[in-house]
């Protein structure tokens, strides 16, 4: 077992996620200058998200909206965040600590970039865009873009490769660097970038609007200093901080004392290792927490290990869950928070190995584990399992401009758990990203791609039984209509192991993929496979996983019961 | 001959009428929720009194009536529209409730899924199938409609959406369908996709039509009922709808396009706004319209207001052009209130207008915005509405002091910061509607109206560090004024399709004479006045999918460097929003747009001639400026002239609303009689406080 004094678990410092309040600074701004510090910083990262989803080129951004937008200060604290996709925003601090560590020439009109997994990133999908703010010469804050690019190289298109065994069969791995000089763009270093993706005007068109956006952050800050100065602002976002502290302490606080365990499992590793076990101790004493994730099984082979700044972000994305919604997701709403785990386990995996999935998997099942656990701790906030991820992409030639095309399913998302406050909603998504992509238009799918959905439905009977239902997931009938056979690929979890039931109501369906190839038996989709042949006519049979119910079913109103009998849910 | 403009709102329907001479004339009667067309006529009665005629002679003699309508609005806010049914492609039931999975309220995993309008067992599939160029890949299976009519039958629906995969670029199955359920169920309202939103995209597509079914018959009864009310009293004119992207069309229309009449109330406010800004000469203004309970904030740009299809209404998808307006939850009824945290906020909870603010004496005991600012003065509890609803000061102090109580502060001091926190979340909208689109406000005037603007404005505007306020005398009726003062507009759009055929110059020629066609003959056949042509193009880079509207009224369509013209002004358009430019990158023209102008022949301007007589101040009253109490000058509005120069701090007082002058500002009376105030800049007042200490 191990203890904060392992030498492999991580410091409580610097852990900049939880650093403490700055030393009692007396508080000279008043709490309406607070108030309007608060709302400009909301304002600011809003518009900041509005032009990325504006201006960008991949469908990945500009449809399905994967990307996120923070302000940090110089000590790496979150001091606002844009609600984009939870499972970046956490790790957000930890880029930023990594590129402070980096560097120590920071200048005015520098740009830093970042991507790896090992150097403060989460995964080398994600791209970080980091602006540095200045006042007067002062240091003080990064406007921070992150986004997930369509394509970062590597052996697959996309990122994901279930086949790999170490990092650099994933993709190019950037650690912190200076993309912009003091306002000069270091072409040369983007064109490296650029070579090494498969998309390059996608890439080019992405990273000018992330920087864009990065830029417009800066110009609206400084428009805040001008008004306000800076010693203001600053003083204002200690106010801000200890305020999201206290809200949480409170809420905490009422929570019930102990030690609590939850546990999930993956699926299997992609390569016969099955059943992966993530385990969440956490222990609850008045207003504090602490998640130890250390019991967690040891790291895998493939790409479902997860990075040291995502294991982070996914248990403040399941604390940030259990809390009031309208608490600014900030570092002083996390400093009740103490996280500990193991290097080496499956949760924070040793430097070189594959760890693309881990915005997805683990993620959502070291959300699923703390929620378990505090399912006893908080049972009217906990709530049942939301789905996970199950993607098919596609490779083949489009008849129609006889041009090859690469498609990835967003479509028949699963759905959410059900909570205290009613049933799961329907194909909304998977844990970690709660409802924050989307799947975009059929009709522009069938539009671009040789692709037809015969049917996209709710799937009745998927979600789990419970007080409160869980959400639906989707029965979708996916005809590919080339000319030539076709090659698919997956890379999910969740087929055998279904959203979680809690408090005695039912896991929900899990998912269930096939592929039906006339003249051929019915082939079962496993979730990590490379080189499927699709051939004309063949359509693919995904049915997605439910919600996980909560609450005993017997539980369960009569009139609800008949509702989801007239709506065709249950049948 | 007159012209008449309508507007319905929640408390009251405003009425003006404009004559040949110019001469304007007000009227305001009680709404009549259950059925406004009963309001709109006891309004009428009213303006024809005062016009000194009967309301038969003034109909007569009536050309024009333009109406602004909330009956959809409400249909939808309060969720009493009719029982729809929806038809679509089998297999496709769910596209409105999985909302291409996305979700508002990230963080709250404890809430439900919105309730959709049509609900799962009301929604009915065909089997039929058209693909993406438009060609029949199931044929419509005659069978199943069948079936499915009887369903509907069954269920009792009023109004059907008919939606099927695709059909924006094939209607063929839509317009059968359509013809069969009015040959077989003629007593219901039919919306058909293809066109309603003739657009890629389903769940757009159907959200949309399905809102215009929920909402049409509600409209349809609505006006066709005031048309007829209209008729029998005489009026032989024409009745002309607002919509919701601010242009017109007659009744029929307007029905048949009901999910276009959502904004149909505010877009008259924005319609006033332009006007204001042209008679000013004054072309970037802020309409700010700030009432009891919310505030709607807008942008006129150039003289123009901004639209976007983004929008909707009520957790409902509406993708339909409309006039881009901010709805503010906060206004002079906002409410007060410390959260656990110790934070100090004021909203979103509003008392309304039952029980009100507390100094209502209808038994609130909420501090609210209203209290706040008669307890600094700023609101005499005698004059409030021209003294015919006095105010209850105790009350007000009651709740105050419970306020201040908690935040450790004095009475004022408490007051002042509620008055100092509703002002900030004015100017926050603000801020969305301008920064946001990379809009300095700085360079912008605020535009003053509704009951509650004339208090706040002069600190919105510092807060923004906008110079310049105006408040036009037609500030309480400004929407029912501008419906009559805007030109009507006949909008047409459409995707380009470059080919290699012609020259890209010669095809963007071609489209926009053919937009330019089409819009004018639709406008002539209700309109026989001079038409003027606006173009623009939604305009976007290589791979991006949101576009930006680039006007484009007065680039020359026959130059040599058309392209040239069109992308510059594109380019610079996305570093001013955007703060960068692509210049090598592929520049796309994705719809052009033409809009058929019909002018109006307005009536005169009425200027007066504009002496230098120093204003007379009719009373002095303690108020609180820059945290301290000062004795200053109030005015009574109707009693000022032209030329008259007001110099903060000073309250001007008229019946409908009350006018505050900061320290250092200056309101001068223009020929109109409109204030225009100058706002000093907050150095610049704080320099006049330190003089006057």
């Amino acid at each position: 077992m191990n203890t904060d004094n392992d030498d492999t678990t991580i410091k409580p410092t610097p852990n900049v996620i939880n650093t403490p309040a700055r030393s009692a600074m007396k508080p000279t701004v008043d709490p309406i200058t607070r108030s309007v510090v608060q709302h400009r910083l909301t304002s600011i990262v809003t518009e900041m998200g509005e032009a990325m989803l504006r201006t960008s080129y991949s469908q990945i951004l500009n449809s399905s909206r994967d990307f996120s937008i923070a302000i940090c200060d110089t000590s790496a604290r979150l001091v606002a965040q844009a609600d984009h996709i939870p499972i970046h925003v956490g790790a957000l601090p930890w880029a930023t600590r990594a590129v402070e560590e980096r560097f120590n020439d920071i200048a005015p009109g520098d740009v830093v970039l970042l991507n790896d997994p090992y150097h403060g990133g989460s995964h080398l999908q994600d791209m970080t865009i980091l602006v540095p703010i200045f006042d007067q010469g002062r240091r003080l804050f990064w406007t921070i873009v992150r986004a997930h690019l369509s394509d970062v190289g590597g052996a697959t298109y996309g990122g994901y490769n279930p086949h790999a065994s170490e990092i650099w069969q994933e993709g190019i791995r950037v650690p912190p660097i200076k993309i912009h000089e003091a306002g000069k763009r270091r072409d040369d270093i983007i064109d490296m970038l650029a070579l090494n993706v498969r998309n390059p005007r996608d890439f080019h068109g992405d990273f000018a609007a992330m920087i864009g956006a990065a830029h417009l952050g800066e110009r609206r800050l400084a428009r805040l200093f001008e008004e306000l100065g800076s010693a203001v602002v600053e003083e204002a976002i200690e106010m801000i901080l200890d305020s999201a502290e206290r809200r949480t302490r409170q809420i905490v606080s009422n929570w019930k004392d102990g030690i609590f365990r939850g546990e999930a499992f993956l699926d299997d590793d992609g390569r016969g290792r099955e059943n992966i076990r993530i385990v969440a101790k956490v222990t609850k004493k008045g207003s504090d927490i602490a998640i130890d994730l250390s019991e967690s099984d040891p790291q895998t082979s493939s790409f479902v290990n997860s990075s040291h700044a995502n294991m982070q972000a996914a248990v403040v994305m399941a604390f940030a869950y259990l809390i009031d919604a309208d608490i600014p997701k900030n570092a002083g709403a996390l400093r009740p928070l103490k996280v500990t785990a193991r290097k080496g386990t499956v949760v924070w995996s040793d430097p070189g190995l594959p760890v693309s999935f881990c915005t997805s998997h683990p993620s959502n099942e070291i959300i699923e584990a703390i929620v378990k656990a505090m399912s006893r701790c908080c049972p009217d906030r906990a709530m049942g399992g939301w789905g996970r991820r199950f993607r098919i992409a596609i490779q083949g030639e489009n008849p129609r401009t006889g041009r090859q095309f690469i498609w990835h399913m967003f479509q028949a998302r699963p759905g959410g758990g059900a909570s205290s406050a009613g049933d799961g909603w329907s194909s909304i998504g998977e844990w970690h990203s709660v409802g924050g992509i989307k799947f975009g238009s059929v009709e522009v799918a069938e539009a671009r791609f040789p692709l037809l959905f015969r049917h996209h439905e709710f799937l009745a009977n998927s979600g789990g039984d419970g007080q409160f239902r869980g959400g639906l997931g989707v029965a979708l009938d996916l005809e590919v209509r080339t000319e030539k056979p076709a090659i698919a690929n997956t890379a999910g979890e969740g087929v055998r192991h279904g959203s979680c039931g809690l408090l005695g109501g039912s896991d929900g369906a899990p998912h269930r993929y096939s592929l039906v190839s006339p003249g051929r038996p019915p082939r079962e989709l496993k979730t990590k496979d490379v080189g499927i042949e699709v051939l004309p006519g063949d359509w693919f049979e995904v049915r997605s996983a439910g919600g996980g119910g909560w609450g005993p079913p017997e539980q369960r109103s009569e009139q609800a019961r008949r509702e989801d009998r007239r709506l065709g849910f249950v049948n | 001959m007159l012209t008449i403009g309508i507007d319905v709102g929640g408390t009251f329907t405003d009425l003006v009428a404009i004559d040949d001479t110019g001469r304007t004339i007000f009227a305001k009667s009680p709404s009549t929720p259950q059925d406004q067309s009963v309001g709109v006529m006891v309004g009428l009665e009213e303006l024809a009194r005062r016009l000194g005629l009967s309301r038969e002679a003034m109909l007569g003699k009536t050309e024009r009536i333009v109406h602004g309508t909330t009956v959809a609005t409400n249909a939808l806010l309060e969720r009493k529209g009719a029982k729809v049914a929806l038809l679509t492609t089998e297999g496709h039931r769910d596209v409105i409730e999985m909302r291409e999975g996305l979700k508002g309220d990230r963080y709250n995993l404890r809430s439900s899924p919105p309730a959709p309008l049509v609900p799962r067992d009301l929604r009915f599939g065909v089997r039929e199938r058209i693909g993406p160029q438009g060609e029949v890949i199931v044929p419509l299976d005659e069978n199943a409609l069948d079936e499915a009519v009887k369903a509907i039958r069954a269920s009792g629906a009023t109004s059907v959406a008919l939606c099927f995969l695709h059909s924006y670029s094939n209607p063929a199955h839509e317009i059968a369908a359509a013809e069969r359920l009015a040959r077989e169920l003629p007593e219901v309202d039919v919306s058909r996709s293809s066109d309603v939103l003739p657009q890629i995209k389903e769940f757009e597509r159907v959200s949309t039509t399905i809102v215009n079914a929920y909402v049409g018959p509600a409209v349809r009864h609505y006006l066709t009922g005031l048309e007829q009310r209209l008729g029998a009293a005489g009026f032989t004119g024409s009745l002309f709808i607002i919509l919701s992207h601010g242009g017109m069309a007659p009744v029929e229309e307007a029905w048949r396009l009901a999910a276009a009449t959502v904004l149909s109330g505010p877009a008259g406010g924005i319609s006033g706004s332009r006007r204001c800004a042209e008679l000013l000469g004054v072309p970037d203004l802020v309409p700010f319209d700030m009432g009891g309970t919310s505030t709607d904030i807008s942008l006129i740009a150039d003289g123009r207001a901004s639209l976007s299809a983004d929008g909707g209404l009520a957790d409902q998808r509406i993708a339909l052009r409309s006039l881009d307006i901010a709805s503010i939850a906060a206004g002079g009824g906002s409410i007060a209130s410390i959260d656990a945290s110790g934070a100090f906020r004021v909203g979103p909870e509003s008392a309304g207008s039952v029980p009100g603010p507390a100094c209502y004496g209808n038994g609130g005991s909420s501090p609210t915005v209203t209290d706040a600012n008669l307890i600094l003065g700023y609101l005499d509890a005698t004059s409030f509405m021209g003294g015919r609803r006095p105010l209850d000061q105790r009350a007000a102090e009651a709740a105050i002091d419970r306020l201040a109580d908690k935040l450790g502060l004095t009475r004022e001091k408490a007051a002042a910061g509620v008055f100092r926190l509703v002002n900030l979340a004015m100017a926050d909208g603000i801020r969305l509607m301008t920064l946001k689109r990379g809009v300095d406000p700085r360079h912008f005037a605020l535009l003053s109206f509704g009951g509650a603007a004339g208090i706040h404005a002069a600190e919105v505007a510092r807060e923004l560090e906008m110079s310049r306020i105006i408040v036009p005398t037609e500030a309480s009726v400004l929407s029912a004024w501008g419906m009559l003062t805007s030109d009507l507009r006949y909008e047409m759009s459409r995707t380009h399709y470059q080919s290699d055929d012609k020259s890209p110059e010669a095809q963007v020629r071609n489209m926009y004479a053919a937009l330019e066609k089409q819009a004018t003959d639709r406008l002539r056949a209700w309109f026989a006045g001079p038409i003027e042509i606006e173009r623009s193009a939604e305009m976007r880079y290589g791979e991006q999918v949101f576009e930006v509207d680039v006007p484009l009224t007065d680039v020359d369509l026959n130059g040599s460097d058309l392209i040239e013209q069109i992308e510059g002004r594109f380019h610079r358009a996305h570093e001013d929003l955007y703060t960068y430019s692509l210049r090598d990158e592929e520049v796309v023209l994705v719809n052009g747009r033409a809009a058929a102008v019909g002018i109006v022949a307005r009536a005169e301007d009425r200027i007066e001639p504009v002496t230098s007589a120093p204003a007379a101040a009719h009373k002095r009253r303690k108020a609180f400026f820059n945290n301290a109490w000062t004795e200053v000058d109030v005015y009574a509005a109707e009693k000022l002239n032209p030329g008259n120069v007001i110099h903060g701090p000073a309250i001007i007082e008229a019946e409908t609303t009350t006018v505050i002058v900061n320290v250092g500002d200056r309101a001068t009376v223009n020929a109109r009689r409109w204030l225009d105030i100058k706002v000093a800049t907050v150095q610049h007042a704080e320099k006049e406080l330190a003089l006057s200490a």
